[in-house]
């Protein structure tokens, strides 16, 4: 138990270690990173290591121990998603009056805040920073140091105006951290108040050798999906393989039918499955990624850096695909997919949208 | 843990805690109640990790032990329930049972080491204030203080202990209350200076109406503060921050005194108010000769005066005041009369209850332009 257990990016975790050894630790953290990096995870070790009280040392610098009350309290949050849903419920059974007036928290620890975006429209809201400003100025329990963490940085405007006070003016106990994705989504003003940490991309091979652990998928698979995690680990251990190879399977027919031409009954059995709905958003969003990565790898076939290539189990095919087109063709494509991505948002009708890519990419 | 309580004390204790039950959570375990059941006693704890609650109370104690129980739940449930003696005792995976008279029933309560760690009482260095003095500070200010949460070191009123008085002074920036008691005897050495949090003096407030009890026990360290009302501990963490400096703002040539009755001007004010502005609701006191004139007017709804007779000479002055302020001091003033002290229609205006000799309370407001 300890940072030893976070991977990669040692250097982001040695200065933020080092910053709670000088007690100089900022009020205000972003936390920048691709989905899956480890933020979340690096945000609570930081706050389990400002409270533990076993105060061990590492390398010469503070860690945690992952065994005292603190450390197993703060713990109890690792597993977000489960405790999401638990407030989530918790709410739902609430009375009707009051389930208005109530945002989602977490908090397994008395120092310790998590503050998820709320749902439905999965915003952090003005009354959740409200209620993080009214809860920040008692002291701590036993000297500890407080930590609010927001998990996502998706702030309705008020609430990020109302973040804004809260960061001019922090108790001195006090550290908040913004996970963000896209730290320029935020507003100019809370980033200027803040100090930026990026998680960088983890190499392919650590990612790898993480995922050794992993009996249920083949080494194949294994550096697929090592690839395709574009270096973020949480998101390579939770990668839904068959969800992608299904995805890539689709994509490959919309290209293939695009630079063959000819019988298209293929093409239109596969689009007829993108239907509308929730599920149909979630399938077609998926495709739409999968139809970017495989024209990124045709590009760097193109450009001769196959070794680039992420879906490599297909590679021959790739290879062949993009022998069969001009350089122009692929730039192209890469704008049409983009412009039914966008089409997506203003709810066109899927399958419709996919056979008019196809089609603008045969002519 | 399994205990024997009888219906009527179980539901007193637990009365008394709900105040400190947060309703509106997702924190599962804030709604609920920590028994602990030793020695003939349960004690029960509350908490919403600013304020928490314990009280305790004799019981029959079978079997040592702790558990926890949802709060609101069980408060309905012993609401409806008989009179007579209830039991309740720990089954496996923290289900509760609950059995009186012919009725028996089973809760589901959460682990006992996910239950927040309430502070224990400071062995040295309590104070011994009377309840009677805290309970009237309490209500003389608690008015006052502001609501704004970024406003974070006036969400709390200030305790200034010395040891022959006691004060208790509240501001939101608008106005401000301030009430001495003298003549007591506090064992502190100096001044003590405590901010005590709004939630915290509401919850005081009700426990003390709620107790028959002479003496409150104050204590406090580095993050909590504690008072001791008979067998309940309530317990706050400290606001941070530096109050501010109320002494400048305390008015000292306010030479022109206007008594009036309380209920006289009390009623006018409401009146008047009617036709005030929504937003800032403004009137205007003008003084003249052995007169005093309220008087207020908005686009929308009108214009409204009323005039109290009172003694006033010198020299005519009108001066514009928050109705609401105003009405708030005079709720709380609870004397017949009342003086108003002025300056002129720029300085802070400043009202004192008339004929109570052992409180000094006085209210600062400022003026509006108007």
């Amino acid at each position: 138990m300890g940072f030893s257990d976070f991977h990669g990016n040692a250097e982001t975790v040695h200065r933020l270690r080092e910053m709670i050894a000088r007690d100089r630790f900022p009020h205000g953290v972003i936390l920048a990173g691709p989905r899956g990096s480890g933020k979340y995870t690096l945000a609570q070790m930081v706050a389990k290591a400002m409270n533990c009280s076993e105060h061990p040392i590492s390398d010469g610098l503070p860690d945690f121990c992952g065994r005292c009350t603190e450390c197993t309290r703060i713990a109890q949050a690792d597993a977000l998603d489960q405790r999401f849903a638990e407030a989530v419920e918790a709410r739902e059974q609430l009375r009707d009056t009051d389930k208005k007036e109530t945002r989602i928290f977490i908090q397994t620890h008395p120092d310790v805040m998590v503050i998820p975006p709320d749902p439905p429209q999965m915003l952090v809201k003005v009354d959740q920073v409200r209620h993080v400003t009214a809860t920040m100025y008692y002291r701590p329990t036993e000297g500890g140091h407080k930590v609010y963490i927001f998990s996502e940085s998706s702030f309705m405007k008020e609430a990020a105006n109302a973040l804004l006070k809260v960061l001019e003016e922090p108790p001195e106990f006090a550290t908040l951290f913004l996970l963000a994705e896209t730290p320029s989504a935020l507003l100019p003003t809370i980033r200027s108040r803040c100090i930026t940490l990026t998680l960088a991309p983890i190499p392919v091979e650590e990612i790898e050798r993480d995922l050794a652990q992993k009996p249920e998928w083949n080494a194949r698979q294994k550096s697929l999906v090592a690839r395709l995690s574009g270096g973020a680990l949480g998101r390579a251990r939770g990668f839904d393989i068959n969800g992608y190879l299904q995805a890539r399977q689709d994509a490959l027919i919309i290209l293939a039918t695009a630079i063959s031409g000819g019988d298209h009954s293929a093409l239109f059995r596969t689009t007829e499955s993108y239907r509308a709905g929730g599920e149909g958003k979630e399938k077609t969003d998926l495709l739409i990624a999968t139809l970017f990565s495989l024209l990124e790898d045709m590009l760097f076939v193109k450009e001769g850096t196959p070794e680039l290539v992420r879906n490599i189990d297909i590679q021959p095919d790739i290879v062949k695909m993009t022998g069969a087109v001009p350089f122009d063709w692929i730039v192209r494509a890469a704008e049409r997919v983009g412009e039914v991505h966008a089409g997506m948002r203003r709810n066109l009708l899927r399958s419709l949208s996919l056979d008019a890519l196809e089609a603008a990419l045969e002519a | 843990m399994e205990i024997t309580i009888s219906k009527f004390d179980l539901l007193k204790e637990l009365t008394a805690t709900q105040g400190v039950v947060e309703r509106k959570t997702t924190i599962p375990i804030l709604s609920n109640f920590l028994f602990e059941a030793a020695d003939g006693v349960l004690t029960i704890t509350a908490t919403d990790l600013d304020l928490s609650l314990r009280t305790s109370c004799d019981a029959i104690v079978k079997k040592d032990g702790s558990c926890t129980i949802p709060a609101r739940k069980l408060y309905d449930y012993v609401k409806l329930l008989g009179d007579g003696d209830i039991s309740i005792k720990l089954l496996e995976n923290h289900w509760v049972q609950i059995r009186a008279g012919r009725s028996n029933t089973k809760m589901v309560g959460m682990a006992r080491s996910n239950f927040p760690s309430v502070p224990t009482f400071p062995a040295t260095g309590a104070v011994k204030i009377p309840a009677a003095v805290l309970k009237m500070l309490i209500s003389k200010t608690i008015f006052a203080i502001s609501n704004e949460e970024s406003r974070y070191t006036l969400n709390g009123a200030l305790m200034v202990l010395k040891p022959e008085s006691i004060t208790m002074v509240a501001t939101d920036g608008h106005r401000l209350a301030h009430i001495v008691k003298e003549g007591a005897s506090f064992d502190v050495s100096g001044e003590m200076k405590t901010l005590v949090p709004k939630k915290a003096m509401a919850e005081l407030s009700s426990l003390l109406n709620n107790a028959d009890i002479e003496f409150v026990e104050f204590a406090k360290d580095e993050s909590t503060l504690f008072f001791r009302i008979g067998s309940r501990l309530l317990t706050s963490r400290q606001l941070t921050g530096q109050f501010p400096n109320y002494e400048a703002v305390l008015p000292k040539e306010n030479t022109r005194i206007v008594p009036v009755r309380c209920a006289d001007l009390q009623a006018a004010i409401q009146r008047v108010a009617q036709f005030a502005d929504e937003r800032s609701g403004a009137i205007r006191i003008r003084l003249e000769k052995n007169e005093m004139k309220i008087s207020s007017s908005s686009t929308e709804t009108g214009e409204s005066e009323d005039s109290i007779e009172t003694e006033n000479t010198g020299e005519p002055m009108t001066i514009g005041f928050n109705s609401a302020y105003l009405l708030d001091f005079l709720k709380a003033a609870e004397t017949e009369g009342v003086r108003l002290e002025f300056k002129d229609a720029q300085s802070a205006g400043q009202m004192r209850p008339e004929g109570d000799e052992e409180y000094k309370y006085r209210y600062v407001v400022m003026p509006m332009r108007i």
